[in-house]
């Protein structure tokens, strides 16, 4: 047969070409066919592209990059929200591209939709890291990623000022965003905790202190400002249990990741307890003294937590926990990390 | 509204019963809902209070059902359940367990403390991928049919109000409270991050 004929002689001298073609055909129908179709199908489409361009065959990114980011004024919030997953998962692919894409991101974060927002936040929270990893790790810095970086830092500044916006759940993205920005930006230590997925992550140790461009005490300046911003935001009397729960999770993590912040930490713990927001309903106060009472086991079982075990066996056993419990979540110094068979 | 339909979990012990109950008429309300069970194992009433039949989550319902008509068809049909099988198989093929599910919800509602407890432990045994918020609501539902009914009938009713938010993130604390106060009851209600 002649289809036979023709494939297998090229199929053999080129194998790549051919792929490439297809996956780039592919993608031109798919994105055509994107512009036509109602939104549910649009966001497949959209998603089938984006495995093609960033998985399968990453060198096709550059050519469809501005025909993805098109779809940043998309009526739907869906297709808005997902550009925006596709801007992190491009710049995590091919970190260059944060040049270009910062830009789109920052636009996002000013939609009229705060679910684009959140979404835009939680991007920024990831992007942050990569780019200061980038840039940490380039030894020449080029006035394009100066520019990058300065509208990074503004962003940054930007959504930390969000702590104070009207709306809860933007609030809440931006605690965490808060959190991640702390723990990049102050040094990782021996008794760290790190997470398995961000042992690869930057932290204030990996920069080194003679960096041409990126300044390693401004940058732990930053950190403890951000410290100093959430635990201020904590003791706000109004603040909503969701916010205080969320800002509980977050300290415990602080605590366990960077425990030179552990004395703030339960400090922080201790003053709360004591002044629990008088706007929370008798429920909500349940939620945050069951929520309190978890993040305590967890900083208690720290071995950086020592010098505060009575502090927080103290505050256990106000929340209402029996003796034999806190006990049983309390480390005995005697007794070595890992039992030796 | 929401940009998109909730989804949904609703997490009992065994997936048999709470869980079921407020998966079945969820899902008639056309919500995209799961149900789960945060239990080792799934219990059922057995003969005597201390002797339940326990499966583990491998188990089908149809494969409980027909055990449990071989063991005493009266007995279980008289306690209503081979009834519930029955029902259950008809929305899935098998309990599920929370800590083995992988999918991303935007809200959880647990049927009693003890699995909220054990959601939340869950959520704090793992970890965190992309901080995008999941509400977890706990209800206290008594673990039998009437008591499910109702349960199941409230759950729904706070997640159609939930649904019909035009942001939900910020108005669930104020909603929640105002079924506290409808329905007589208390909820707990924090968030994980996923």
């Amino acid at each position: 047969m002649n289809y036979m004929d023709e494939e297998m002689p090229s199929k053999d001298k080129n194998p790549p070409k051919i792929i490439d073609m297809t996956t780039s055909e592919k993608v031109v129908d798919l994105l055509n066919k994107a512009a036509l179709i109602p939104t549910d199908e649009k966001l497949t489409v959209l998603k089938q592209v984006q495995e093609l361009i960033i998985n399968k065959d990453p060198s096709l990114l550059d050519n469809f990059l501005d025909e993805m980011i098109a779809f940043q004024t998309d009526k739907s919030i869906e297709v808005r929200k997902f550009v925006i997953g596709f801007i992190e998962e491009a710049c995590k692919r091919d970190n260059e591209l944060l040049l270009k894409l910062i830009v789109n991101l920052n636009m996002l974060l000013r939609d009229d939709s705060v679910n684009v927002i959140k979404k835009g936040i939680l991007a920024l929270t990831q992007l942050y890291k990569v780019a200061l990893q980038w840039l940490v790790q380039s030894r020449v810095i080029s006035g394009m990623q100066e520019a990058c970086w300065e509208l990074i830092t503004q962003m940054k500044g930007e959504v930390l000022d969000l702590l104070d916006t009207e709306n809860d759940g933007v609030r809440t993205h931006c605690i965490k965003f808060t959190e991640a920005l702390i723990i990049a930006l102050s040094p990782r230590t021996p008794d760290s905790e790190v997470p398995k997925r961000q042992e690869n992550d930057i932290s204030l140790d990996k920069v080194p202190k003679d960096h041409s461009y990126i300044r390693y005490d401004a940058l732990c300046e930053e950190g403890k400002t951000a410290v100093e911003k959430l635990l201020k935001f904590m003791v706000h009397p109004a603040i909503s249990s969701i916010n205080l729960t969320t800002a509980l999770g977050s300290l415990a993590t602080i605590a366990k990741q960077r425990p030179m912040f552990m004395s703030q930490v339960v400090q922080a713990y201790e003053t709360l307890h004591a002044n629990l927001p008088p706007t929370l309903a008798k429920s909500q106060v349940s939620s945050v003294r069951k929520n309190l009472k978890m993040h305590l086991v967890a900083v208690l079982k720290h071995s950086c937590s020592v010098e505060f075990h009575v502090q927080i066996c103290t505050l256990l056993q106000d929340l209402g926990m029996p003796q034999s419990e806190i006990a049983r979540s309390t480390p005995s110094l005697r007794e070595p990390r890992k039992r030796s068979r | 509204m929401p940009s998109h339909p909730l989804r949904v979990a609703v997490v009992c012990s065994s997936n048999q019963n709470r869980s079921m109950e407020a998966h079945n008429i969820l899902s008639k309300r056309g919500f995209a809902v799961r149900s789960f069970g945060t239990g080792s194992h799934v219990k059922l009433p057995g003969p005597a209070p201390d002797k339940p039949n326990v499966y583990d989550f491998k188990t089908t319902y149809e494969q409980m059902y027909n055990d449990l008509v071989r063991k005493d068809k009266e007995l279980y049909t008289q306690n209503g359940i081979l009834h519930m099988l029955d029902r259950n198989k008809r929305i899935k093929s098998k309990p599920e367990r929370f800590q083995s599910c992988k999918d991303k919800f935007d809200l959880i509602i647990t049927c009693e403390e003890r699995v909220y407890d054990q959601v939340l432990e869950d959520f704090h045994s793992k970890e965190e991928e992309c901080s995008q918020p999941v509400h977890v609501i706990n209800v206290d539902i008594q673990d039998n049919h009437e008591e499910a009914t109702l349960g199941a009938f409230l759950i729904c009713e706070l997640c159609q109000c939930l649904q019909h938010t035009d942001d939900m993130e910020n108005e669930i604390d104020e909603l929640l409270q105002d079924l506290e106060e409808k329905s007589k009851r208390t909820f707990l209600h924090t968030v994980c991050f996923y």
